[in-house]
């Protein structure tokens, strides 16, 4: 797997930190290494064969952990065997002096104490980094996954598989080893109990293939039924996260009933079948957990004889029930181990299952940064539908001088915003191309078309942070005099003045202490902020009052001048800051012009710009003024 | 959100998980290997009976969550557990008895018929110890799982009766893992958790018993030396761990709010070039919280091998002081072999509850999350006295209200309004005039700090949430889709609604030529925020979903801001008809929508500063001439 392999070194280079990238700005300060390694690539792998990568990047305190485990283990179970010795030597033959057992018995205490601590606590450790690991790596994933990605994909499926499926991994992690271990030692313990006789071992040791058969079939019937617990626990988060997002709505129509019972229904899907794993298991672990202690009553049995016949002492007895004591611990685990493979199994392929998603937008290798654009825009013939839906553009074609600035009208859906995302590369188109300076957009890297294309999306999403980060979003280390002028620019600095902590007020979840026009002119100061050299306007002051409106204009024209801009607009007051507007329609552009030449010329303007002359009293005011 | 399931019926159906709009989704589906032996399990399950929502604002159980009340309506199947807990133990505890037994009465006294007997009633008792495991098993299993359907039904509905202001302030992250991973944490307390300790504290106690049975002098010495060392450590671990496990679900919330939050914007994380800034970000949330795992690990690794090597030390002192016993013929070989062999069965018990303890310290913590939770009390609740809001005429009247989101600045101050019923009544004003916040009080998403809101002269105080909301539309400023189908969210209100109905209501607001082009129609899938469809689909759906409501009094909140002109006159035209014998509330900063209004109030700085109709207030000259100029100007 040569391209694997690239892969991998790929992911590597990426995960590592390169403060000083210009286009891509940090300002947090990095507290912690970032992950030494990314999961194997090549899918054919076994889960935890792709898992090793990550695993190897702690090795050494790995591998001393695992020592200090065995050391600790072989000392548990080097008791039961000094303990015979003193019964048999000291108490039944009494040829040797009690002390010396006692002494040996405290030293192998003492050492699997040292020893154990030493394996737990490292153990622990590492487990938890490599959950980390695995955290930042899904985390560092997503965030280079393309819109398409999220247009398809629910959020509370991926929290799930960030949150609950990596605990699961890591619980693993953190026991399984443990208990592979234990598991070893035990094979340890069978040598101690065959020097010591034969036909007892093999008495004692009976009845375990059933445990190990009943195991395995426990492991086969759990594993689908582990699937879907998981899932279901996934739907209810949906359902949870959704109701959260969702909370004036469903208290606006009062369908707070309607959503209790959605969860009531979820969590009831979810008890069946918690309880039909329950039954599962109840099926089999106490029998799997049973068998070795009918090998205990054969050991009295058959060991009780081969003593009364003079073949064994009574030393070997107690040491061989207490060996069978200790086997029961294991195998007890192994059935726990079983199911526990079988959800990190479950769970790693489903994280897996989002880290072997590519990026359907991403960097060529021979990408190059569009350095120092003069900001002219073109789209060549371009063909885009979003998914398999029906192409949403096609044979659009629009040539936007650098500094000019263009409005693009049309009636909703009819893919206004679509030239908006494909201009930032949010999406790649599906023919021809689009063009900054003439180059491709697909021969640049992301980072530099993002630093020098900024878009004001129509619905200003703000960060639970203050107003003062959302502003400097896109340039977290700005200095507080930029932050705010261009809230100045966008029309936010007053009412933000007004606020009780002004720019360290925290935006209430999901902005519901702003109002909509607020939240767009926070938005576009943070475009503004980010200072690109192609502006996008996708309806941004689309809940702005006039009189804001008119002032935001008056700024943005200022700030426009030499700057590119694409205004998506529904209104000719918007329109009005265009030197040019191109009307689009059925996917293309149907007319290009000035308002003035569009209004005369193009019936198709005129019908989506009609109910001007209908509704706004405009044959009463003066004509519009809208630039030549 | 559920809307009722098989709607949209394609691709291989993952059992009923469709419902959750996921079926059709990457990600939500399983491999198809497997695919095969989960069908095989489904076909199993029952169909889950539509269980009628028992829920109300203003009466629900106010006394603080603790575990005795969360598990007291169980109680007779919990006894049954307990009950099978204490059988299961006795006949695990046999073991060493008739180990006693075999050695002393079969081995020494050379009696093959007594070892045939030991061995054949430890058989019989193995065979006994299965079945009534199995029993406990399934019983403890059904009650902890019915226990969940409470416990997230409980914590959900509570959510539904807090009120916006509470949404405002607590992160949705945090508000995420109190409804999600808590529940969990107390469901491994409860099935792992209180069955083992039950389990367990008899085994220790069953065996002291024994012990002291066995040889008096020698249990008290072995258990004095022992269990005094074990209390001490436990003691220290339990002071030691309580707060770094609480911490841990402190920064597990964290890591999990960034998550949330980086998801949810991912669009202008992606927009901003933030991806380098936020996945370091991310990585300090993350490593914070893995170091408090790691103060647990150090907590854990002394504790439990600790404890192992006392057990060692035990036996050690055992056969230093019972092997003398035994040199001095004061204790029998067979005393001694049962006492060893129940010292290790004395020191699991204690191991395991260590291991117990992890899932109670995380189930407490997750009890004392819940509690807090669930004593907070809506600001703005439903009295216990509220009666149903008759059927209205839609009179909405605010009658000298003042209101204030931050104590100190007022955002309405002494607001008088009256809007007569069937009226259309527009509100203009600029940004944070308190337009809105008019909305928000007739909604009454908040209360008023003074004055009285009342439709139809009843003080929205005095009646019912529900019966206020079911004949109030509102449209809110944010058009939020949930997943589901496109009928199901337009259907919201009235699950119940026919597809004609929704089809109508579709033609209404215009989008019936978006329904046609879709590939299910109505049935086609919609995802969250929406995101398939445009700001403008959006807002037009919402619209939609207002219309299905059938509300007497219809509230727009500056719902048309994200459509083009043309889809704009559509819905304004829809909206004659809608409006039609309806009273309504507008809040527009688009004048072409307030001026077709019967009446307009211009909202300035909390106050209302003009009321009339269109013409009389640009006759009037005043604020609204001088806006509707501006306005008209650019238009």
């Amino acid at each position: 797997m040569r391209s694997g392999l690239e892969r991998t070194l790929r992911d590597l280079e990426s995960l590592a930190d390169d403060p000083s990238h210009p286009l891509e700005p940090v300002g947090v300060e990095s507290r912690y290494d970032p992950p030494r390694s990314s999961i194997h690539p090549d899918r054919a792998l076994s889960w935890l064969r792709r898992l090793w990568p990550v695993v190897a990047g702690h090795r050494g305190i790995f591998a001393v952990a695992l020592l200090a485990s065995l050391a600790s283990l072989l000392c548990g179970v080097a008791v039961p065997r000094v303990m015979m010795a003193a019964i048999d030597d000291a108490l039944t033959t009494r040829t040797a002096p009690l002390e010396g057992f006692v002494i040996a018995i405290a030293l192998l205490g003492l050492i699997r104490g040292g020893a154990g601590f030493v394996s737990r606590f490292w153990l622990f450790r590492v487990a938890y980094a490599i959950e980390n690991d695995l955290r930042v790596t899904l985390y560092d994933h997503l965030s280079r996954m393309s819109f398409s990605f999220y247009d398809r994909v629910q959020s509370g499926q991926l929290i799930s598989r960030a949150n609950s499926d990596i605990r699961t991994v890591q619980m693993f992690l953190t026991f399984g080893p443990l208990i592979c271990l234990t598991i070893l030692s035990f094979l340890a313990a069978i040598g101690l109990m065959l020097s010591i006789s034969v036909p007892l071992t093999i008495v004692a040791i009976l009845p375990l293939p059933f445990v190990g058969v009943l195991g395995a079939r426990l492991g086969r019937l759990t594993f689908p039924i582990s699937w879907i617990v998981q899932s279901r626990m996934a739907d209810i988060a949906t359902t949870v996260e959704e109701n959260l997002s969702g909370v004036r709505v469903v208290k606006a129509f009062s369908a707070e009933r309607a959503q209790i019972h959605a969860i009531s229904k979820a969590a009831r899907r979810l008890q069946w079948i918690n309880v039909r794993q329950a039954e599962v298991q109840a099926a089999h672990a106490p029998v799997i957990e049973s068998m070795p202690r009918v090998g205990m009553a054969l050991v009295l049995l058959v060991g009780g004889w081969l003593t009364i016949e003079g073949r064994l002492t009574i030393g070997a007895i107690v040491a061989f029930t207490t060996y069978v004591v200790m086997l029961q611990a294991p195998f007890r685990m192994f059935g726990f181990f079983l199911m526990m493979v079988q959800r990190a199994a479950a769970s790693a392929l489903r994280i897996y299952e989002v880290l072997d998603e590519e990026p359907e937008v991403r960097d060529r290798g021979d990408a190059h940064d569009l350095t120092d654009p003069r900001g002219a825009v073109h789209f060549q013939n371009v063909t885009f539908g979003y998914g398999d839906a029906a192409p949403v553009l096609s044979g659009f074609d629009l040539d936007v001088p650098a500094g000019e600035t263009v409005a693009v009208v049309g009636r909703t859906g009819c893919g206004k915003s679509t030239v908006a995302r494909l201009l930032a590369r949010f999406y790649d188109v599906d023919g021809g191309a689009v063009r900054i300076d003439g180059e491709d957009v697909r021969d640049l890297t992301l980072a530099s078309v993002r630093a020098h294309v900024g878009i004001v999306p129509d619905e200003p999403f703000l960060f639970t942070t203050s107003i003062r980060n959302n502003i400097a979003y896109a340039q977290p280390d700005a200095s507080d005099e930029d932050v705010i002028a261009a809230a100045r620019a966008a029309g936010a600095s007053d009412f933000i003045d007004r606020l009780p902590e002004a720019y360290d007020t925290v935006v209430g979840e999901r902005g519901y202490d702003l109002s909509g026009g607020q939240r767009q002119r926070i938005s576009i100061a943070r475009s503004l902020l980010a200072n690109p050299r192609v502006l996008i306007l996708d309806d941004a002051t689309s809940a702005v009052d006039v009189h804001v409106e008119q002032s935001i204009h008056d700024a943005l024209e200022a700030l426009l001048e030499g700057r590119t801009t694409i205004v998506i607009a529904h209104r000719l007051s918007t329109i009005a800051l265009a030197d040019r507007v191109v009307l689009l329609d059925s996917g293309r552009v149907a007319a290009d012009g000035t308002h003035g030449e569009l209004m005369r010329s193009e019936p198709r303007y005129a019908e989506v710009l009609a109910h001007l002359e209908d509704d706004t009293g405009a044959r009463d005011a003066p004509a519009p003024e809208v630039a030549p | 959100m559920s809307f009722g399931g098989g709607a949209f019926a394609g691709g291989p159906v993952f059992g009923g998980l469709g419902g959750q709009g996921g079926q059709n989704l990457p990600f939500a589906g399983v491999p198809t290997e497997l695919q095969e032996r989960v069908d095989e399990i489904l076909a199993t399950e029952p169909d889950v009976a539509d269980e009628a929502v028992d829920f109300s604002q203003a009466e629900y159980d106010r006394r603080p969550f603790t575990l005795g009340r969360f598990l007291a309506p169980h109680w007779v199947a919990l006894l049954g557990a307990l009950g099978l807990v204490v059988l299961e133990t006795i006949t695990l505890q046999a073991g060493p008895l008739l180990t006693k037994i075999a050695i002393d009465s079969g081995i020494r006294a050379r009696s093959t018929q007594v070892l045939f007997a030991v061995a054949a009633s430890y058989v019989v008792l193995i065979g006994l110890s299965m079945l009534i495991s199995r029993a406990r098993i399934v019983v403890t299993a059904r009650v902890g799982a019915d226990l969940m359907v409470r416990l997230r039904v409980r914590i959900f509905a509570h959510l539904q009766r807090l009120s916006l202001g509470f949404f405002t302030e607590e992160k949705s992250g945090v508000l995420f893992s109190r409804q999600t991973s808590d529940p969990v944490s107390l469901a491994a307390l409860f099935q792992e958790g209180l069955v083992q300790l039950a389990v367990q504290a008899l085994t220790l106690m069953i065996v002291t018993g024994l012990l002291v049975a066995l040889n008096a002098w020698l249990a008290t010495i072995v258990l004095l030396a022992v269990v005094p060392a074990m209390l001490l450590m436990t003691l220290w671990f339990r002071s030691a761990s309580g707060p770094r496990y609480l911490d841990v679900r402190d920064r597990i919330a964290d890591v999990l709010s960034h998550l949330q939050e980086s998801l949810a914007g991912v669009r202008i994380v992606t927009a901003f070039n933030r991806r380098r800034h936020n996945v370091i970000e991310h990585r300090n949330v993350v490593g914070a919280y893995r170091e408090a795992n790691d103060a647990t690990a150090q907590v854990n690794a002394v504790y439990g091998p600790g404890s192992e090597m006392i057990g060692i030390l035990g036996q050690a002192l055992l056969f230093l002081i019972g092997g003398r016993m035994v040199l001095r013929g004061e204790l029998t070989v067979g005393d001694l072999a049962a006492f060893a062999l129940y010292l290790t069965a004395f020191f699991a018990p204690i191991q395991q509850l260590v291991q117990l303890y992890t899932v109670y310290q995380q189930g407490t913590a997750a009890v004392v999350k819940l509690r807090e939770l669930l004593a907070e009390g809506p600001t703005v609740g439903e009295r216990t006295a509220a009666h149903p809001l008759p059927s209205i005429e839609g009179e909405i009247a605010l009658e000298n209200v003042t209101f204030s989101y931050q104590p100190g600045t007022p955002v309405l101050r002494d607001v008088d309004l009256r809007v007569r019923p069937g009226e259309t009544f527009a509100l203009v004003g600029a940004t944070g005039s308190g337009t809105s916040t008019i909305a928000k009080l007739v909604a009454r998403f908040y209360d008023p700090d003074s004055g009285v809101v009342r439709i139809d002269g009843q003080d929205l105080r005095e009646v019912t949430f529900e019966s206020l909301r079911t004949q109030l539309g509102i449209v809110p400023q944010e058009p939020f889709l949930f997943a589901g189908s496109l009928r199901d969210n337009v259907a919201f209100a009235r699950p119940a609604a026919t597809d004609d109905e929704v089809l109508a209501a579709c033609d209404a607001v215009g989008i019936r030529e978006l329904v046609d082009r879709l590939p299910y129609g109505i049935h086609t899938p919609v995802h969250e925020r929406g995101v398939t469809l445009s700001a403008g689909e959006r807002q037009l759906l919402a619209l939609a979903r207002a219309f299905v409501a059938e509300p007497r009094v219809l509230v727009l909140d500056e719902a048309t801001s994200n459509l083009d002109l043309r889809t704009e006159a559509l819905i304004e035209h829809a909206l004659d008809v809608v409006l039609e014998g309806r009273t309504a509330l507008i809040i527009a900063h688009r004048l072409a929508t307030a001026r077709r209004a019967d009446r307009i109030a211009t909202v300035h700085d909390g106050q209302i500063v003009e009321i009339g109709t269109h013409e009389d207030l640009v006759a009037q000259g005043g604020r609204y001439a001088e806006m509707f100029a501006t306005w008209a100007r650019h238009y």
